[in-house]
């Protein structure tokens, strides 16, 4: 049997982790007799994905909460718990990995009990790589978790928790029947869509997709219309009958959002519509995915995508590359900022270019998290130096237990978005865990910051800034920027520019040398291929007028340490 | 093709054993002890493939011959004699071939010398590469300035024409212990001097070094060729190629072959020959084919190769060029546009920033094959 079978994407298997749902239906016979039909969600656990899970947890009646026996509870896992608390499921708490020798299933459950206040008496502790525990795990299901309750009399309420993309048979909706009945051949209608369409097919997934006549109150399957368009098959939207509609739909809908931006352009201009199939291929499966075009004075065409958060942003770049063969040039990634115009109106920006002109803006409003950080006691201070240079707002602190500190900062978006997390994890020697929620749109004194090479503002380098850090940022990204470009035929002075207020300049100094001088008989084709190679490392490079520019220059504002 | 023009006119030995290997040795060669029966089992093979290409009529229309290394002069006296005393028999060896060999001062001795002059050699290369203690240690070299001077003064004794290496770019090496260098060489009366920038090569030790010490930098290291040029020129070398300096009638006929396109026969371990075909042109390693160029890919290579030497390439090389690549033509114009090329009455060559940047030059018209 293959390992991994449900994290089927070669990211999910590389990186070890769950991006995209699964459900499958098993039978397991328990030591009571009896037989049981479960149906499985694997869910991921980051972040970025919090509303699936939340749509997942709500098609379900309990919850395997799974915490690594040699880590213990992470940020991630009490905001996963909480979704499930709040989901009204029962809880299972498993304590995996036992088999490593560092494993400490004691310390494990104090902390679930502390710090999620769920009692670990009855935890199960399992090894997966080994299947010890793994027959208590499932007669704990059994025992433990409700069967699913519900009226299949009443009119038909389904909530749809996931879809995919097939190419033969169009969205495949991924389904839970909360009431009354649905059959193959129903006109049904999924109410915050508001789409009226024909069944075609429903099934069971075990794991292959395996059609049925029926799917009743408390089953889960799947569900095929013969709709192509996955945006108007919405995760948590509700499925009624048309003719014997719902009066209300299920709750917890809502549109997904996306957080974060970032401009992708494809590094040789011909592949633009390339990258616009590719784009719109990944999308008929991950239809959190939003983009637009976007046009770059110096990137050229290319568009503007909307992420659920880094790690999307991140998974979906490598999809971009890895399926579908595409160079890509990434710029930061911004945020959506709320602009109030001088003539009372609103404006949602998602990139620095589109950011009107000074003097036509009343106030700017950023997006702020409410972030959880769990960190060993000792790093308390780290955390704090850390999140308030970050313009964090110190909320509240409390020990979980005597080795876990929960610590909760209000942080504007755009500022976790620069390797925060990254600087987190080195400042606490890797004991950080974090995890966040939007909060809300705050009033910021924001700039934006221009760069310019030669003399020449270049868009796509351009950031948004809050006015305390403009001068600091500036600076250490035009130095940033002269240790990333390479020297070139001519002086590139380098400026970092508020409106007309220069900031900080440097210089990247003309080539002096660079020359092969020994050229003899054996050394001549070695020294040519070692041209080729130069001009093979120029090609991945952008030309920005007359200026060579490496693609790391558009990610540096990223990298750019207090 | 005319049979004649595709004669071998160059031949390279390759020697690849030394007493140690440098720091910044990248080359086919292994530090061998000197009275290893691996030497004499090589030279052996290298004189039955003389005699084999010597039979093969691949050697009747040889101009130069270049023994190199490796440390030539590390094999000894008695090796050494034995390769050219079967090169004397295998070839029509005369005072107009030019026939270098390699040398290193620590291995350099006058009775070598005597021996090699007299079956027909009459050019050394001696890789001295500085005149300051400090810097040859940090090289790994062998031999100290003064054994690099003695040396020069024995082969001088009996043969005039010793050309010497020397670098620049050196770890510890400041632009006055340079000048220091150069004007040593200078008043050693060498016939020829080469000046190469220290390049950092990988899996040396001086890569793995230099990330502990400072190396020199793209300026210090142009500002140190600039010096070279200047002082050797005052001193009547003429730079005749982007790293040769040379007296009247003392430029190194082999190497000129490698940039003219000219035929060479390589024998012994990594030694490289090229040869003409009907339509583009073919380098050998070790016997074996391993590029084969065709035609527009051979033009460009003689372009780029003619663009390191002083003379640059002529308007009548253009012009057959331009017939095969006419994009050529717009090369050449913006590289003369961005002040990397000079015009003279009848060619294109590299102006004086462009000698030091000769890699974008040659990248650029590289780029078209």
């Amino acid at each position: 049997m293959v390992d991994q079978v449900l994290d089927s994407m070669d990211i999910e298997r590389e990186r070890g982790i769950t991006i995209k749902s699964q459900a499958v239906r098993v039978l397991y016979d328990a030591r009571d007799g009896l037989t049981y039909e479960f149906n499985l969600i694997d869910t991921p656990g980051h972040v970025d994905f919090t509303y699936e899970v939340s749509r997942s947890l709500a098609a379900c009646e309990g919850a395997v909460l799974v915490v690594d026996s040699t880590q213990g509870v992470e940020a991630q896992t009490i905001a996963n718990a909480s979704l499930a608390m709040n989901a009204n499921l029962e809880i299972i708490p498993l304590i995996n990995k036992i088999d490593l020798p560092a494993a400490d299933v004691d310390r494990v459950k104090a902390e679930i009990e502390e710090g999620l206040a769920i009692p670990a008496d009855d935890a199960v502790a399992v090894s997966a790589k080994t299947g010890i525990g793994v027959p208590e795990l499932l007669e704990a299901i059994c025992q433990r978790i409700p069967a699913p309750t519900g009226d299949r009399l009443k009119p038909l309420t389904a909530l749809i928790f996931d879809s995919y993309f097939d190419t033969y048979r169009g969205v495949v909706a991924l389904v839970r029947i909360v009431d009354g009945t649905l059959h193959k051949g129903d006109e049904i209608l999924m109410m915050a869509a508001d789409v009226r369409v024909q069944v075609e097919e429903i099934g069971i997934r075990r794991p292959m997709n395996t059609p049925v006549d029926e799917l009743a109150a408390g089953e889960v399957g799947y569900l095929i219309t013969g709709l192509k368009d996955p945006s108007l098959v919405k995760v948590g939207d509700t499925i009624t009958l048309a003719k014997n509609c719902a009066s209300e739909p299920l709750p917890g809908y809502r549109e997904v959002k996306p957080m974060v931006f970032t401009g992708l352009f494809p590094l040789d201009g011909d592949q633009y519509s390339d990258l616009r199939d590719a784009l719109d291929k990944l999308r008929l499966n991950d239809p959190a995915l939003i983009y637009e075009p976007e046009n770059s004075h110096a990137l050229g065409f290319g568009f503007r995508v909307g992420f659920l958060g880094l790690l999307h942003m991140e998974v979906v770049k490598e999809r971009l590359e890895r399926e579908f063969s595409l160079d890509l040039l990434a710029t930061a990634p911004s945020v959506e900022y709320h602009i109030y115009t001088t003539k009372g109106e609103m404006l949602s920006i998602h990139s620095p270019q589109d950011m009107p002109d000074p003097s036509a803006i009343e106030r700017i409003e950023e997006p702020y998290l409410k972030a959880t950080i769990l960190i060993p006691p000792d790093y308390v201070g780290a955390v704090m130096e850390l999140s308030v240079g970050r313009r964090g707002i110190f909320d509240t602190m409390q020990y979980l237990s005597a080795n876990t500190v929960e610590m909760k900062w209000a942080i504007p978006l755009s500022e976790l978005i620069m390797d925060y997390f990254d600087q987190l994890k080195s400042r606490t020697r890797g004991y950080a865990s974090l995890d966040y929620e939007f909060s809300d749109y705050r009033e910021s004194e924001l700039l934006k910051l221009d760069i310019l090479l030669a003399g020449k503002p270049v868009d796509a380098l351009s950031f948004i800034v809050h006015k305390d850090k403009a001068y600091d940022r500036g600076n250490t990204l035009a130095i940033k920027l002269k240790e990333i470009i390479p020297r070139q035929l001519f002086e590139v002075p380098i400026q970092a520019a508020v409106g007309s207020r220069i900031l900080a300049r440097t210089t990247v100094k003309a080539r002096r040398k660079d020359v092969l001088a020994k050229c003899y008989g054996g050394d001549i084709t070695r020294k040519r291929k070692l041209l080729e190679k130069q001009k093979a490392g120029k090609k991945r490079m952008k030309n920005i007028g007359s200026v060579e520019v490496p693609q790391e220059a558009f990610m540096a504002i990223l990298k750019v340490d207090e | 093709m005319n049979a004649l023009l595709n004669k071998y006119q160059a031949l390279y030995l390759h020697i690849p054993f030394c007493a140690s290997r440098c720091n910044y040795c990248n080359f086919f060669t292994k530090a061998i002890a000197a009275d290893s029966s691996e030497i004499s089992e090589y030279v052996d093979k290298l004189i039955l493939e003389i005699r084999k290409a010597s039979r093969a009529g691949e050697l009747s229309n040889i101009r130069t011959i270049y023994i190199g290394g490796g440390t030539p002069s590390f094999i000894g006296q008695r090796e050494l004699v034995r390769l050219a005393y079967a090169l004397s028999t295998a070839m029509i060896l005369n005072a107009n071939t030019e026939f270098t060999v390699e040398a290193n001062p620590d291995s350099v001795q006058a009775a070598m010398i005597r021996d090699l002059y007299s079956l027909g050699v009459n050019r050394f290369s001696l890789g001295v590469q500085s005149f300051n203690n400090n810097e040859l240690v940090a090289l790994g070299r062998r031999h100290s300035s003064a054994q690099a001077k003695a040396a020069i003064e024995v082969i001088q004794e009996r043969c005039e024409n010793v050309s010497i290496d020397l670098m620049c770019g050196i770890p510890l090496q400041t632009i006055n212990s340079w000048q220091q260098t150069l004007t040593t060489a200078i008043n050693t009366e060498v016939k020829h001097i080469s000046v190469y920038p220290l390049s950092i090569e990988e899996n040396t030790p001086l890569y793995e070094s230099i990330r502990l010490h400072d190396i020199a930098d793209e300026d210090i290291q142009a500002d140190m060729m600039l010096k070279a040029a200047e002082l050797l020129t005052a001193a009547a070398y003429n730079r005749y190629e982007i790293a040769s300096f040379a007296k009247q009638g003392f430029k190194c006929k082999h190497n000129i072959a490698y940039w003219t396109g000219v035929p060479y026969l390589g024998i012994g371990t990594a030694a490289a020959g090229m040869r003409h075909l009907t339509d583009g042109r073919e380098r050998l390693l070790d016997g074996k084919v391993i590029e084969t160029l065709n035609k527009k890919e051979s033009i460009l290579e003689d372009v780029m190769l003619a663009l390191r030497m002083t003379n640059g390439v002529s308007d009548s090389m253009l012009k057959l060029a331009y017939t095969y690549i006419p994009k050529l033509a717009q090369t050449i114009t913006s590289l003369y546009d961005q002040g990397l090329l000079r015009r003279t009455a009848d060619a294109y060559c590299l102006s004086k920033r462009g000698w030091l940047l000769g890699n974008l030059v040659f990248a650029e018209i590289w780029s078209l094959a």
